[in-house]
């Protein structure tokens, strides 16, 4: 039972990190980049 | 005690050795990352000076002046700019090189010109002696208003002096070389009168660069001052030719060359390493003795790696209790870590051998031959360099785009960087060359493997190019962009820097792909270990049953019981559907599944299969790579991995895009879905074909 709770936790907690890293990716607030050209097209 | 913290900003030149001062000075006190909303990256180091100081030591990105073209010159000047900036430097340390004093002192007076205490850094003073080179130091010292520091970053010279001036910075004049109003009197004078509290070339920064200014609002002090591009351009011309005269007066007296004692060793290796038909075949060569070399040497390490996860796994299984805990831990975790870790040797050699080529000055000839080549192609030489970084990484590849100033010629470069070979695909080039190219030498000293890894190198790079060629003649560029490359003098590598480098490569290899693969290999074990239906929870009956009536030994019938309770598992089950698709390809589900959960990053394709294999395989086969070889197709009874499907594989990898991450990159830098769901669907479609007519002309 014990090795059971562990195991399960891990899975969720390695779906959890792929599901953070792939889809719920945190959205850096940019700077504005001024009028001119700096890369962002 | 008091302790006290500084900082202090590291600003120079490219190739003017900064990075070696930078790592002289903290050692391995490094911190890398981006700048916020940018993905400039961003280091800072911590250094202990004398008095109990502790000095935060940013390593600015190498701009040639204050007037930026590029975003990472946006970043050097935004930080100098804004005073409440946390980083906003006690004191600037200039780094210049003693052969190139005179270009170098255009960025320090522009800095000097901001009133931040500065010091002026002569580096590679080593070197003075063999050039004919000698600097009056205190002349130069009072005509600069700057305290200078003589070192060479690569002998360790000078650098406790250098600490020893750090700490007097308070004392260190913040006076202006020039005053900005020699530009244009009439025009700066009136600006100074607008704006009184203000530095006037802070001002003029304003008025010219593209940047972020926190403390200066931009419109009240452009409007008024707006001038047409041309005649900005005019002015800021005026302001070189005023630097670069007050400059040559100060050298006249203050540096002399005796031209006699100079040997020209440098130019006559130029002539050979960038000739252009020589200069190619030592760099093929150089390629050739690295690729044999990364085989080679490896596999010793490698064999180490892999045996010992293998007795790792067999120990925990059978000392740990017995559960479903302990399963995972000995056939899902312990073989997927072991799948990345076996790559370390690799990785560390390829490094190795590029920091050497780099700290060498041999990469920049590589790139000026290269661009040689790549203009012939409709590609700018500035995108050699993304391409060329792009054999570590394709991220930060695409990111070195942003310095190719004509839009579409960046756009391309971001659109075929994806194809050269990274140090991702390495691994999995690595187990599969090892499984189906033969360990021979041609000639004596002719290792095929090793020359098979250098012909999929090559290929990724001819495959970009032609590409471009392609995607050129397709978008039409307009206009062109110039490239200039700095020809650094040529060095022997300094350890140190080779050794950081080397260690920070491996470990952002390990602990960037790590945590993903562990997740997935976790994933993986439970998908591959559970399944739906009366099939998976009835094997042990229906395979016992079978078994009586073949007269089978207890060994066979648990590895039959593992064989089909992997096949009925919801992993099965996943590949069993998608292998219609891929067995044309000489893959079965298994590789399938690798090929799908390594769309997360391409190293995870050694890890899934370890996993998957460990859970349903054989007793006998330990090692990842004997597992891998032993696996047999179970209706034909040939190996699955052949000659055919092996280089199959290879193909498929050295086109697809199996790189979650270069797809976030190219949308974020091309802000749209377009561009890289384009990328996805040419690449995918072309490694599948391309790897399917492989297969189906060698097997």
């Amino acid at each position: 039972m014990f090795q059971e709770i562990i195991a399960f936790l891990a899975l969720g907690i390695a779906v959890i990190y792929l599901f953070k890293k792939f889809i719920l990716k945190k959205k850096k607030k940019d700077k504005d980049c001024g009028g001119g050209d700096c890369g962002c097209h | 005690m008091i302790h006290q913290n500084i900082n202090v900003a590291l600003i120079g030149n490219p190739n003017v050795g900064k990075t070696s001062v930078f790592n002289q000075l903290t050692g391995l006190n490094q911190q890398v990352g981006n700048y916020p909303g940018i993905t400039v990256e961003k280091k800072i180091g911590f250094c202990k000076l004398p008095h109990n100081i502790k000095a935060n030591i940013l390593d600015l990105p190498g701009t040639y002046s204050l007037n930026a073209s590029s975003i990472d010159e946006n970043v050097v000047i935004e930080l100098l700019l804004n005073k409440n900036d946390k980083l906003y430097p006690d004191v600037a340390l200039v780094v210049t090189d003693v052969e190139n004093l005179k270009r170098n002192l255009l960025l320090f007076t522009q800095i000097k010109d901001l009133e931040i205490p500065t010091i002026l850094v002569i580096n590679m003073a080593d070197r003075m002696e063999s050039k004919g080179i000698s600097l009056d130091i205190p002349y130069l010292e009072e005509q600069l208003k700057t305290k200078i520091a003589l070192i060479s970053s690569r002998k360790s010279q000078g650098i406790e002096e250098l600490k020893n001036l750090i700490v007097t910075y308070k004392s260190i004049s913040a006076e202006p070389c020039l005053n900005a109003s020699i530009i244009d009197k009439e025009y700066f004078n009136n600006l100074q009168k607008a704006f009184p509290d203000q530095l006037l070339y802070k001002l003029w920064l304003v008025i010219t660069q593209d940047v972020n200014f926190l403390n200066l609002e931009r419109k009240e002090i452009q409007g008024p001052f707006t001038k047409s591009h041309t005649e900005l351009k005019r002015l800021q011309q005026q302001e070189t030719i005023k630097r670069y005269q007050f400059i040559n007066d100060v050298l006249k007296v203050g540096l002399a060359v005796d031209s006699s004692v100079a040997k020209d060793f440098r130019s006559k290796l130029d002539r050979v390493l960038t000739h252009k038909f020589w200069g190619y075949i030592i760099f093929f060569v150089i390629l050739f003795v690295i690729f044999q070399s990364i085989f080679d040497w490896s596999s010793v390490p490698m064999d180490f790696i892999d045996s010992t996860f293998a007795t790792l796994s067999t120990m925990a299984a059978e000392h740990l209790p017995e559960g479903i805990l302990t399963d995972l831990i000995s056939q899902g975790i312990i073989p997927g870590i072991g799948g990345i870790l076996i790559f370390i040797p690799q990785i560390a050699f390829l490094f190795l051998f590029i920091s050497i080529l780099e700290e060498s000055g041999y990469m920049s000839r590589v790139v000026f031959i290269m661009d040689k080549i790549m203009r012939r192609f409709g590609l700018s030489g500035k995108s050699v360099v993304p391409l060329i970084s792009g054999t570590a990484c394709a991220i930060p590849a695409i990111m070195a785009t942003r310095n190719i100033e004509n839009w579409k010629e960046r756009l391309i470069t971001i659109l075929v960087t994806p194809f050269t070979t990274c140090s991702a695909r390495l691994p999995v080039y690595a187990i599969i060359i090892a499984l189906v190219i033969p360990n021979h030498r041609v000639l004596g000293f002719l290792n095929l493997q090793g020359l098979t890894l250098m012909l999929l190198y090559l290929l990724g790079f001819g495959m970009a190019i032609f590409s471009a060629y392609v995607l050129n003649k397709v978008m039409k560029i307009s206009g062109k962009t110039f490239f200039v490359v700095e020809m650094p003098n040529y060095k022997l590598p300094l350890f140190k820097n080779v050794a950081i480098n080397v260690i920070e490569k491996t470990k952002a290899f390990i602990s960037g792909a790590g945590k993903i693969i562990l997740a997935i290999s976790i994933i993986l074990w439970f998908l591959a270990s559970y399944g739906p239906g009366e099939k998976f929870k009835n094997a042990e009956t229906i395979i016992s049953t079978q078994a009586n009536n073949h007269s089978l030994s207890k060994t066979e019938i648990n590895n039959r019981i593992a064989a089909f309770k992997l096949e009925n598992s919801y992993i099965g089950i996943m590949g069993k559907t998608i292998e219609p698709v891929i067995s044309p390809l000489g893959y079965d589900w298994k590789i399938g599944i690798a090929i799908i959960s390594s769309f997360a990053a391409r190293e995870v394709f050694v890890g899934t299969l370890a996993t998957i294999y460990s859970v349903g395989g054989t007793d006998n086969e330990t090692t990842i790579k004997n597992k891998m070889e032993s696996e047999i197709h179970p209706i034909t009874g040939a190996k699955i991995f052949n000659f055919a499907s092996g280089i199959s594989l290879l193909l498929f990898y050295a086109f697809a895009l199996q790189c979650a991450s270069t797809l976030a990159i190219t949308k974020k830098e091309t802000n749209s879905w377009k561009w890289p769901l384009g990328q996805l669907i040419f690449m995918s479609s072309f490694a599948y074909i391309t790897a399917l007519i492989a297969f189906q002309i060698l097997k």
